[in-house]
C-alpha cells in the first residue's frame, strides 16, 4: 500500500462521518423537498390501496366517477372458485360441503354479514380468527386492502370482473398509490400561500434585530467593557453571561415565562402600581418580539463575547501603551485599535450567528410557539410545525423539507454576501512581506 | 394488513386448520400501549389493557396453554403533538408500539400509511362486548367501510355558565335551569353569549377579559363554532370549506375581543391557570369538555358542581346553524408491528378492555361518557350524576370530526387564521380569504369551497 492510499485509509472514518452527518441530511432535505411525503404516504415506500381518498382522486382528478364507485363496492361471494381454493388449501371437507349446500351463489355486502352466515353453519370453525379468515377468503372487494404490487391490484380488479382500458388502468394505479411521488408543488404552494411572505418578513426581522443588537452588538460591548475591567471581575462577569448558553433551553425559557406570565413576577410587581396583570410574553406583537429577541439574544451574545474578548487579548499590549502615551482616549483606542483588529472575528460571528439564528427555533417554540396569532412564527419554526406537528396525525415531511431547503439556500447566499461585504480575500491575503 | 387479504385469509384459514389442536406451548408477548392526550386520571387507558391481559392469561391457562403477556403502558407525552410525533416516527423506524389509544382522526392517514391494521380482521363485531357499543361510535372508528378501531371512550364538549354570575345579571334560577333547553331550541344563541358576558363585566362580577373564556389552544372545540354558524366540515367524504360560516365564526371571536370579554392575548394561557380560573368563578361563560368535570371537582377543589355551574350544548350562532357539540372519542388501534398472532392477541386485549365494567372504571375516573349501552346498568356509572346527565343532555346531539387524510391540513389552516383574527393581525374577511387561498393551494380538488 502506498503512503497516498494509506492517507485515504486514515481519512475514511472522518469521511464517513462527514457523509453521514453533514452531506446526507442536506441531500435528504433536497430529495424530500421534491416529494409529497407525509405520514400517510410513509417515507420508505408504499402500496396500492382502494381507500376513500384514492377513490375521490379517481373520480375528480381522473374523471372516472363510475369506475371509482364500482371499485368501492364491497362483495363477498361464495362460488365454486372460492370453494375450490379452500379445498386446495386443505380446508375440512365437511365444512366445504356445508358451505356449498347452504351458501353457494350467495353474495354478501360486508364481511360482517358473511361471518354471520358462517357462524350459523354446523361445521363452522370455532374461533373468531378462523371465521374471519374463512370469510375473507370469499372477498371480492378491494376496499381497504393494501396491494404490494401493481400487478396484484390489477389481478384483484380482474377477479372482481372489471375490465380496465389502458388509460383507466393508469388512472387507477396513480390514484391508489399510497406512497410518495415526485413533485414541484411544494414550491408552488409556498408561493401561493399568503402567510409565507409574512413568515419570511418575520424571519428577516428576527435574525437581523437579534444579530445587530445582541449577537454582535451587545457581544462587542461586553467584550470591550470587560477588556477595560480588572482581570478577576472581568472573568466573573463573562462567566455570568455564559449562563443562558449553558442552561437547558427548557429551564431557561421557563424562567422567562415565570417572569412574564400574568400570574408571574412582572405582573405582580407592576400590580403594585395599578397596572392590570397580563401575559407579557403573549400580550401583543411588540411584547412577544421583545421577549423572543431578548431570550435569543442573551443566549447568543455570550459566544460573540468570548470570541471578541480573546481577539482583543491577542492585540499586543504595546499598542495600547503607545496609544496612551500619545494621549488617546478610550473611545479612540476602541475606534482605531480594537475595531480594526476585530474585523475578522466580527465577520465570523456575523456569518455564523446569522446562519445559526436562521435555523434555530427551539427558544421561540418554547416561549411563544410562534404566537400570538403567528406574529413570531419564523421560517425554521414554520418548517418544524409543518413537518413535525399536525393535529390529525398527518405530518407533512415533503413540504417541511421544502421549507427547510429554502433556509439552506438563504444561508448559502448570505454566506457569500458576507464574504464579499467583509472583503474576505483581503483578510486571507498573505502579508506583503511574504509575497 | 398485508398484500392481498383474500390470499392471506386463505392461507391463514388453512394454517389455522392445521393448528386447531393447539399444542400446549409457552408463549410470551410484550405489548406496548401508548395513550395520547392523557392526564393523570386517564391511566385506565393502559390499566384496562393490563386487566384484559390478566383475563386473557387466565383463559389460556384454563385451556391448558401457557400465555404470558407483559403490558408496557405509557401515557406521558409532550401533548398531542409529542404523542403523534412519537408514534409516526417510531412507526417509520419499524418500532411502533403495538396498541394505541388515539384520536379517531388518525385513522385515515395511518391506515393509508400501513401503520395500523383493521381491527375487524381479528374480532367478532357481532359478539359481546363489541355489539353492545353504540353504533355511531363504531362508525367513528370506521374508514372506507372498514372498522379500524374500537372506541376507547366517548366525550362531548359543552358550554359552561357560572350560575352565580348569571344571577348577578338578572337570570332567575328557573331561567338558568331552562338554559339547556333554550340553547337546544336556538332561543339562546352566541349573540346572547356576547351580551351576557358584557353584562357580567359591566356588573363587575368578572374582570375584563373574563366574560367569555374559551379554550386556550387548538382543538376540535373550535369546529363547534363553525358548525354553530351553519358550516359543514365534510360531505360524502369530501372536505367542505364554507366561507360564509367560517367568516361568521371568526367574526364571533373578533367581536368577543373587541367587546373586551375575551383577551386578545388569551391563546397560549397556561392550561393549569385556565382550569383554576374557570373552576373558581373568575370566568363567566366558557366552553370545555365533559372530562373537565373530573378536573374541576378533583384537582381544582370545586365542591358543588351542579349548584355552581350550568352546562349546555354550544349555542347556535345564527339561524343557519344549530346548537351542537362534538365528540372526539379515542380509539384503540392495533399497529402493524409484529405478526398476525400478535395482532390477534392485541385485538382480543382491546376487546376485553372494552367490556362495560372495565370501561366504566375509565369513564367514571376520568369523567368520560360511556361507549356501550349496558354501562348504564352498572352502578358505578348510573350512580354518577355527571356521567348520566351529560350523556343524556349532550351525546344525542354530538357529531364527530371526519376521518379524512387531508383533514389535518384543514385543521391547521382553520386554526392559524382564527388565531390571526383573534389577535387582530387579520380581519375575519382577510383571514377567510387567506384560509381559502391556502386550502386551494394545498388541497386542490380535495376540498370544496363554498
Amino acid at each position: 500500500m502506498t503512503s497516498r492510499q494509506l492517507g485515504f485509509l486514515f481519512l475514511t472514518p472522518a469521511s464517513l462521518f462527514i457523509v453521514m452527518f453533514f452531506l446526507a441530511p442536506v441531500l435528504l432535505t433536497v430529495v424530500f423537498s421534491f416529494t409529497n411525503m407525509s405520514t400517510a404516504t410513509g417515507i420508505t415506500g408504499g402500496a396500492w390501496q382502494v381507500n376513500p381518498g384514492a377513490m375521490r382522486r379517481l373520480a375528480i382528478v381522473h374523471e372516472e366517477p363510475d369506475l371509482a364507485e364500482a371499485l368501492q363496492v364491497q362483495a363477498y361471494v361464495v362460488d365454486d372458485l372460492a370453494l375450490a381454493s379452500l379445498s386446495n388449501a386443505g380446508q375440512r371437507q365437511a365444512l366445504i360441503d356445508e358451505l356449498e349446500a347452504e351458501l353457494i351463489g350467495q353474495t354478501f355486502a360486508s364481511r360482517r354479514e358473511i361471518a354471520r352466515a358462517i357462524r350459523n353453519l354446523d361445521n363452522r370453525p370455532r374461533s373468531t380468527r378462523e371465521v374471519n379468515a374463512l370469510a375473507t377468503s370469499f372477498e371480492r372487494s378491494l376496499v381497504g386492502n393494501r396491494y404490494e404490487t401493481e400487478a396484484s391490484l390489477f389481478a384483484a380488479i380482474a377477479a372482481k370482473g372489471l375490465a380496465l382500458t389502458p388509460d383507466q388502468a393508469e388512472a387507477v394505479a396513480e390514484a391508489t398509490w399510497t406512497g410518495w411521488t415526485w413533485t414541484t408543488e411544494n414550491f408552488e404552494r409556498m408561493v401561493r400561500v399568503p402567510d409565507t411572505f409574512t413568515i419570511f418578513l418575520n424571519t428577516i426581522f428576527y435574525v437581523f434585530t437579534t444579530l445587530i443588537f445582541f449577537n454582535t452588538g451587545f457581544a462587542l460591548i461586553l467584550a470591550i467593557t470587560t477588556h477595560y475591567m480588572p482581570e478577576g471581575p472581568a472573568g466573573w462577569f463573562r462567566s455570568i453571561w455564559l449562563l443562558p448558553r449553558v442552561l437547558p433551553a427548557v429551564l431557561y425559557v421557563l424562567m422567562w415565562k415565570w417572569l412574564a406570565w400574568d400570574t408571574g413576577f412582572l405582573s405582580s410587581l407592576l400590580g403594585q402600581f395599578g397596572v392590570p396583570p397580563r401575559n407579557w410574553m403573549l400580550n401583543d406583537a411588540a411584547s412577544a418580539w421583545t421577549f423572543v429577541i431578548i431570550i435569543n439574544g442573551t443566549v447568543g451574545a455570550s459566544m460573540g463575547m468570548l470570541i471578541f474578548a480573546s481577539a482583543i487579548k491577542a492585540i499586543p499590549q504595546q499598542i495600547f501603551y503607545a496609544s496612551e502615551v500619545d494621549g488617546a482616549s478610550r473611545w479612540q483606542q476602541i475606534r482605531h485599535i480594537i475595531l480594526p483588529q476585530l474585523k475578522w472575528p466580527i465577520l465570523f460571528i456575523t456569518t455564523y450567528q446569522s446562519l445559526s439564528l436562521l435555523t434555530s427555533f427551539e427558544h421561540i417554540l418554547l416561549a411563544t410557539d410562534g404566537g400570538p396569532g403567528g406574529v413570531t412564527e419564523v421560517w425554521a419554526l414554520h418548517a418544524y410545525h409543518t413537518a413535525l406537528s399536525n393535529y390529525a396525525g398527518n405530518l407533512a415531511y415533503g413540504y417541511g423539507a421544502a421549507l427547510a431547503l429554502v433556509l439552506v439556500v438563504i444561508g448559502l447566499v448570505l454566506s457569500i454576501a458576507y464574504l464579499f461585504f467583509f472583503d474576505f480575500k483581503a483578510l486571507v491575503r498573505p502579508p506583503r512581506i511574504e509575497r | 394488513m398485508t398484500i392481498l387479504r383474500t390470499a392471506t385469509g386463505l392461507s391463514l384459514a388453512a394454517g389455522l386448520l392445521a393448528s386447531t389442536a393447539v399444542a400446549a406451548s409457552a408463549e410470551d408477548y410484550t405489548f406496548r400501549v401508548w395513550a395520547g392526550g392523557s392526564g393523570p386520571v386517564d391511566d385506565y387507558r393502559t390499566i384496562a389493557i393490563e386487566m384484559a391481559a390478566d383475563i386473557l392469561e387466565r383463559e389460556a391457562a384454563i385451556r391448558g396453554e401457557e400465555l404470558t403477556i407483559t403490558i408496557e403502558g405509557r401515557t406521558s407525552f409532550d401533548g398531542w403533538d409529542g404523542f403523534k410525533q412519537a408514534v409516526t416516527l417510531a412507526a417509520e423506524a419499524g418500532d411502533a408500539p403495538e396498541i394505541l389509544a388515539t384520536s379517531h382522526t388518525d385513522i385515515a392517514p395511518w391506515s393509508q400509511a400501513g401503520i395500523i391494521v383493521p381491527v375487524e380482521d381479528y374480532v367478532n363485531l357481532d359478539a359481546w362486548p363489541l355489539n353492545d357499543i353504540f353504533p355511531n361510535l363504531m362508525d367513528i372508528g370506521s374508514f372506507g367501510g372498514t372498522v379500524w378501531g374500537i372506541p376507547q371512550d366517548s366525550e362531548s364538549r359543552p358550554f359552561f355558565f357560572w350560575k352565580e354570575h348569571m344571577r348577578a345579571i338578572g337570570y332567575s334560577d328557573a331561567e338558568i335551569d331552562a338554559l339547556p333547553a333554550a340553547v337546544q331550541n336556538g332561543e339562546y344563541t352566541l349573540q346572547n353569549v356576547l351580551e351576557d358576558a358584557v353584562a357580567m363585566q359591566e356588573a363587575g362580577v368578572v374582570e375584563p377579559g373574563y366574560g367569555f373564556y374559551p379554550r386556550v389552544s387548538n382543538g376540535p372545540d373550535y369546529w363547534q363554532f363553525y358548525l354553530a354558524f351553519g358550516g359543514t366540515i365534510e360531505e360524502d367524504g369530501q372536505l367542505v370549506f364554507d366561507s360564509a360560516a367560517m367568516q361568521d365564526f371568526y367574526q364571533f371571536f373578533a367581536d368577543a375581543v373587541d367587546a373586551g370579554i375575551t383577551r386578545q392575548n388569551h391563546i397560549g394561557t397556561p392550561w393549569d391557570q385556565w382550569y383554576s380560573e374557570v373552576a373558581s368563578g373568575r370566568a363567566g361563560l366558557w366552553h370545555g369538555g365533559t372530562w373537565h368535570y373530573a378536573r374541576y371537582t378533583g384537582r381544582e377543589g370545586l365542591e358543588d358542581f351542579f349548584n355552581t355551574i350550568q352546562f349546555t350544548l354550544i349555542p347556535a350562532g345564527d339561524e343557519d346553524g344549530a346548537a351542537n357539540t362534538i365528540t372526539h372519542p379515542l380509539m384503540y388501534l392495533i399497529t402493524e408491528q409484529g405478526d398476525e398472532d400478535k395482532h390477534q392477541i392485541a385485538a382480543e386485549l382491546v376487546t376485553i378492555a372494552s367490556e362495560p365494567r372495565i370501561n366504566t372504571l375509565h369513564a367514571i375516573r376520568s369523567a368520560h361518557l360511556s361507549i356501550a349501552r349496558s354501562q348504564s346498568d352498572i352502578d358505578l356509572f348510573s350512580n354518577d350524576r355527571w356521567a348520566s346527565e351529560a350523556t343524556e343532555r349532550l351525546l344525542p346531539y354530538a357529531s364527530a370530526q371526519p376521518n379524512n387524510t387531508d383533514f389535518g391540513v384543514y385543521i391547521d389552516v382553520m386554526w392559524s387564521n382564527l388565531e390571526a383574527t383573534w389577535t387582530g393581525r387579520k380581519t375575519a374577511e382577510e383571514a377567510v380569504a387567506d384560509a381559502e387561498a391556502e386550502l386551494v393551494a394545498t388541497l386542490g380538488d380535495a376540498i370544496t369551497i363554498r
